[in-house]
């Protein structure tokens, strides 16, 4: 372990600068896709400005499990937006327009989600963009991306739709059953993540060349990348990748199994030491000579897989997770049990590095979010506040980066371009709060 | 002169089809990607390598084991398929770090480096002497990178447990309430496809991987900032965590644990997978206008009394979901999924509602995929001419860059292929050598 490195790592964070200081980003988004990687960028550093319509704001504010609100707060909108700070402004107004260009021309970043041609249609797009700002670094993330057939027909998107269309519900499943959404937002938020790797290496083209650049992901290419050898496999054998329920058809033997008291455990051992180790735990030391399981690529064959398979689920059916979690630390193969969020969220090692961190936050109290999950030795990413109503943070934004006057504050609120929260659940404050804590300005 | 259509101006900016005479956004970056065992690292360095890092990747003498992780144990010219994948644009040599003079000559490579990815248990690298401390002496501008199955630090650090994609998958909390329901009075025998879930693709790897990639690309904006490099920790798991999205503050909050819903979405109504004719279609309508829009275009919005909804958090209660659920699924049944999609279309132009716009989506077997015009003219699929394995089709081009797009140069190489080529252009290793250093087993 790099002790020196990571001595402390935790308690030490706020002794560290932030990696993407001075980076302003402005965000047109809603759900997840889009405000997901602000989110990252804004752990990272950046100073996000998150811009929503007026009184409503983000659609996200509504999404709740089981109609379960923190606080007055939607429980998903508090994972893609920490660290922002928040303005309603209403694009549909020409003051509305103004304004954005106004910030889009001070800032280093812009990310949308809508569908192709909005922004332009609101004089704020692309191209609109460049004149007040050459050097911009624009990204649009949509289901389809801008061109194409299906951008055409301008047809909306979800996470969902792109799970079914890009086939990874299709092979996620177990065999002869329906194909299975998965229950992450899996191609938003990977999507919105994979977005940043081309947002960031356009900010290093940026810093080389002084030049902006613009750039489309469709989340269902998103997540089609990540679907690495099902298109080879097709390609060579003309046949159509298939679901394996928990069985993962590349590695053997590694698939899901059943415990005794009902609970499961995930077991991976295909290198020769893990599957001889394997063995040994089992009590079965033989099979790792048997011809059939001989090497891996033996094991990987359909009907070895399938016989060796059958072979460890029947041994686990007797165990339970903890013995077997136990034997795989002994024996030096990989092994857990399939974790709630439970699990999840009181584990101990977890909290130990900080990235479950606490967060004590003005208006939502104290909470455990996600930390930014790279840990930087130099330069630590952090979650500092959590989210806020719709506009909340207008008069900072106004004064401190647009230097308003009260009296263009004031008619900017008059004509509409400014607003903020209706009051409804998910867009006004929690219900404990004071009127002014977290309020950066007009606190009176 | 009129002004160009958005989509055929940006077209004509970042269609993957002239990416070739566009520069490069990583082209100053040199890369060693010591991966192994772990489809995490080599992800992370095809994500630079497609923006054109030089990404040297080291392996030991007889290959990654990853290699060897194919679909069904099926090979094309002796490659695993999800190898072949990823070992996109990288010039790939071996060195055999168990050997002393090997560890020197990677101390060469990295005082010419800028990032260094390494996935091996936490502190390999340190016995072997090539820790982050070491090498940052050598080097103080590298970006030193781990991925590993729990990271750097922190109790279970110490854990000598690999860690593959299904392992990562089951301590990331991801699976547990991913699956079917198990139907009412029935039992795991009877239906052992009702369980906790895993994804198909190895989503946590890549993940990680991917996140990987942003902290570098991160690092690499503070380094041109103050010429410091440093040293990044990912924990596959935590990262694979981390996309969650709402359970985590639910449980602190309600004391809930999260559970399985199968198709439908604790998260929010409308938003299910449901049956059609010929399979199944996405449904989406998360603003009570979409809901409305979507009964309105089964034409229920008499009968199911549409116009008096009122919030949408009415509707996303586990029983009301369950009801909504049942009454939906009987209507779409009746379509094919080709007619569910049109008319979702349809109404978006034409509805009592439009603009609004169910979202209805096709569920697709990749097969599909594959073969949808829409993809295949968004260069998504365009096979690549590898000068090693020929033509092959590979996921590429996943996003659009006007100005620095991704590429894909080749697609994998085998086995300590480009060895002659980069000891001489790192080391200054000519073929005499470099027979004896294979002699004496060192690459």
């Amino acid at each position: 372990m790099a002790e020196p490195t990571w001595q402390n790592y935790k308690e030490t964070k706020f002794s560290k600068p932030l990696p993407l200081k001075g980076i302003r980003v402005l965000e047109v988004c809603t759900l997840l896709l889009g405000p997901s990687g602000p989110g990252f960028l804004a752990r990272l550093g950046a100073e996000v400005i998150k811009c929503e319509v007026p009184p409503m704001g983000d659609t996200l504010r509504s999404m709740a499990p089981f109609s379960y609100f923190f606080k007055d707060q939607s429980t998903s909108l508090i994972r893609p937006n920490p660290n922002k700070y928040w303005i309603g402004l209403d694009l549909h107004k020409p003051e509305g327009q103004q304004v954005f260009l106004e910030l889009a021309a001070k800032a280093d970043i812009v990310e949308e989600n809508l569908r192709p041609g909005v922004m332009e249609r609101w004089n704020v797009g692309y191209r609109q963009i460049l004149e007040v700002n050459p050097s911009i670094i624009y990204i649009a993330k949509t289901g389809f991306g801008q061109w194409g057939q299906y951008a055409e027909e301008n047809r909306p998107s979800n996470d969902g739709a792109a799970q079914g269309m890009s086939g990874y519900a299709w092979i996620s499943r177990f065999p002869g059953r329906p194909p299975l959404k998965n229950r992450l937002y899996i191609c938003d938020s990977y999507g919105a993540l994979l977005g940043e790797v081309a947002v960031l290496a356009a900010l290093h083209y940026r810093d080389r060349t002084g030049k902006g650049q613009y750039i489309e992901l469709s989340q269902s290419e998103a997540i089609m990348r990540t679907m690495s050898w099902v298109w080879p496999y097709q390609q060579m054998t003309g046949k159509g990748a298939g679901p394996a329920g928990n069985r993962d058809v590349s590695i053997c033997p590694a698939d899901t199994f059943r415990c005794a008291d009902d609970t499961f455990v995930a077991i991976a051992a295909p290198d020769e030491a893990e599957f001889r180790g394997l063995c040994q735990a089992m009590g079965r030391p033989e099979l790792a000579e048997d011809p059939r399981f001989q090497d891996h690529l033996t094991r990987l064959q359909e009907e070895h897989a399938v016989e060796i398979l059958r072979i460890i689920a029947e041994w686990v059916r007797t165990r339970t997770a903890e013995e077997i979690e136990r034997l795989a630390e002994e024996y030096g193969f990989a092994a857990s049990r399939v974790r709630s969020i439970q699990d999840v969220v009181e584990n101990a090692h977890s909290r130990a590095r900080g990235f479950l961190t606490e967060v004590d936050d003005p208006l939502l109290g104290e909470f455990l979010d996600y930390e930014f999950p790279v840990m930087m030795s130099r330069t630590s990413p952090r979650v500092r506040w959590s989210v806020r109503p719709v506009g909340f943070d207008n008069e900072y934004v106004m004064k401190y980066i647009l230097g308003k006057s009260n009296d263009e504050i004031r008619r900017l609120y008059e004509c509409g371009a400014l607003g903020k929260w209706a009051q409804v659940r998910g867009r006004r404050p929690p219900p404990d709060w004071d009127g002014k804590t977290g309020l950066i300005l007009s606190r009176e | 002169m009129e002004k160009p259509r958005w989509q055929d101006w940006i077209r004509e900016r970042d269609d993957p089809r002239i990416a070739s005479t566009q520069p490069e956004a990583l082209d100053d970056i040199t890369v060693l990607d010591l991966s192994y065992k772990s489809f995490a690292g080599c992800y992370c360095s095809s994500l630079l390598a497609e923006f054109g890092a030089e990404v040297l990747r080291i392996e030991p003498p007889e290959g990654d084991f990853i290699r060897k992780c194919t679909p069904y144990g099926v090979l094309y010219k002796g490659e695993g398929l999800n190898y072949l994948s990823e070992g996109r644009n990288k010039f790939h040599i071996t060195l055999n770090l168990e050997k002393p003079e090997a560890r020197e000559m990677l101390k060469s490579l990295v005082a010419q480096a800028d990032v260094l990815i390494e996935t091996f248990r936490p502190g390999q690298m340190e016995a072997w002497g090539i820790g982050y401390e070491t090498l940052k002496a050598i080097n103080p501008r590298l970006i030193y990178a781990s991925i590993t199955l729990f990271g750097q630090f922190g109790p279970q650090s110490h854990s000598r447990m690999p860690g593959y994609d299904n392992v990562i998958q089951a301590m990331s909390g991801n699976q547990y309430d991913n699956g079917e329901m198990l139907p009412e009075g029935k039992t795991y025998d009877e239906c052992p496809w009702a369980v906790p879930t895993k994804a198909g693709p190895w989503i946590g790897w890549i993940v990680a991987g991917t996140y990987m990639a942003v902290g570098i690309l991160a690092a690499l904006h503070w380094r041109e900032q103050t010429g410091e490099g440093q040293a990044l920790d990912v924990s596959a798991v935590e990262a694979y965590t981390s996309l969650e999205d709402w359970a985590a503050i639910w449980y602190q909050g309600a004391g809930v644990v999260s559970e399985r819903f199968g198709n439908l979405s604790i998260g929010g109504w409308l938003y299910c997978f449901a049956p059609t004719r010929d399979g199944a279609v996405f449904l989406g309508g998360l603003r009570l206008e979409m809901w409305q829009a979507f009964a309105d275009m089964l034409g229920k919005w008499d009968e199911w009394g549409a116009a008096e909804w009122k919030d949408l958090a009415d509707f996303s209660t586990r029983e009301e979901q369950l009801k909504w659920a049942e009454r939906v699924f009987a209507e779409t049944s009746q379509y094919t999924t080709e007619e569910l999609v049109r008319m979702a279309v349809e109404y978006g132009q034409h509805g009592r509602l439009a603009p609004i716009t169910p979202v209805v989506a096709p569920v697709c077997s990749p097969e599909a995929t594959m073969r949808d015009p829409n993809w295949l003219d968004r260069g998504i699929f365009t096979p690549v001419q590898d000068p090693v394995y020929g033509e092959i089709i590979v996921a590429q081009a996943q996003y659009k860059l006007s100005e620095t797009p991704i590429r894909t140069k080749w697609v994998c190489r085998p086995v300590g292929y480009d060895n002659e080529y980069i000891y001489l252009k790192y080391l200054g290793l000519g073929p005499r050598k470099l027979k004896k250093l294979k002699e004496a087993g060192i690459i």
